[in-house]
């Protein structure tokens, strides 16, 4: 079985602009949820609101497509009805830290057994550019014409401060680090989180002198730095390179969790 | 094995161009019927896929269709009889 058994084929091409990140983030997710040899009837794929929560539309799986920033609620719901169910959770920055924000530390601090990937687009795509709780300094969207003046979230951070038990950062770029940290995920119990950063050359790039999808890939490529060699330099007293993204496992530990498969 | 885009999924992004180590997709020139500049193959043969993939059983590298955010790329199996086209490399 492949990840192509996963996806709905007479739903496809799917509503995503041309190279949005979102559809490599779903191959790897599926890819991800076949290798672990999860079952089509025992897999639950829960979303919220954004193009991100598109995504369980185009899976032949049981799936939730739910209201804005309670994803995360309704898979604690489903977790704790029916431990034996593995709770994939899609959501988008918008959903997951705006919207959502207190489900989700309160997610992590219960440690419920669900996988929450969240595609980082940066800005609220669907609803036209608007700028998000983690859109970068100076960033251009549509409410924040001149740049953004907020600092932005660190969703991994938060995860791991509010106790979540898998805590890992890649791109769209990195695809096949990115299938083996879901996978990881997928089989650590308690809350694993992994972000995946993902380019929007339409609402995003497009405003940040990113015109083609190609542009911002190459960003990531770039500007990736993974975590282990970002700890050196710190350790060595080197400054980081600026508007670095830090990739790989943040972190991994065993804390108790809720709703384990037994 | 035989590799495809399927041009009815196939948005015309170029992200393959980007992540094929053997450079076999090439940014296309012509719009097809949809009006999307679907990416050209460059000698697909070399694809190692395509040769090795039936012998080891699993997808060998696999960017390509990993990062297709359409999921357009996949690897058929050919017709009994079909023309087989062979790549040296120096």
């Amino acid at each position: 079985m492949t990840f192509s058994d996963w996806l709905r084929a007479d739903r496809l091409p799917h509503i995503f602009c041309a190279g949005c990140g979102n559809g490599t983030v779903i191959n790897c997710t599926l890819n991800a949820v076949d290798q672990a040899g999860l079952e089509k009837e025992e897999t639950v794929f829960v979303s919220g609101i954004g193009c991100s929560s598109r995504a369980p539309g185009y899976i032949v799986t049981d799936s939730l497509h739910t209201t804005h920033g309670r994803a995360l609620a309704f898979a604690t719901g489903i977790k704790m009805a029916n431990p034996a169910l593995s709770v994939v959770v899609f959501t988008g920055d918008g959903d997951l830290a705006a919207i959502g924000g207190n489900h989700f530390i309160h997610a992590c601090r219960r440690n419920i057994d669900l996988t929450v990937v969240c595609m980082n687009n940066m800005i609220y795509g669907m609803t036209g550019g608007q700028g998000s709780p983690t859109t970068p300094r100076m960033a251009l969207s549509t409410t924040t014409p001149y740049g953004s003046a907020e600092p932005a979230f660190d969703l991994c951070e938060l995860a791991i401060a509010a106790g979540a038990n898998y805590v890992s950062r890649w791109t769209s770029y990195h695809v096949k680090e990115l299938t083996r940290a879901i996978l990881a995920g997928l089989r650590t119990p308690g809350l694993s989180f992994i972000e995946a950063m993902v380019q929007c050359p339409t609402n995003f790039g497009r405003r940040n002198r990113y015109r083609q999808p190609l542009d911002q890939v190459e960003y990531f490529k770039t500007h990736g730095m993974l975590v282990e060699k970002v700890r050196r330099l710190q350790e060595e007293g080197q400054e980081i390179p600026p508007e670095t993204i830090v990739l790989g496992e943040l972190a991994r530990r065993n804390r108790p969790a809720m709703g384990v498969k037994t | 094995m035989k590799l495809v885009i399927d041009e009815k999924r196939c948005k015309g992004c170029n992200l393959c161009t980007m992540v094929c180590p053997y450079k076999i997709y090439k940014p296309g020139k012509k719009p097809n019927e949809r009006g999307i500049v679907v990416p050209e193959l460059d000698r697909p043969e070399r694809c190692p896929n395509c040769r090795l993939q039936a012998l080891y059983g699993r997808t060998l590298c696999g960017m390509c269709q990993m990062i297709c955010p359409d999921q357009a790329i996949s690897w058929v199996e050919e017709k009994p009889g079909e023309k087989k086209k062979v790549a040296i490399e120096f």
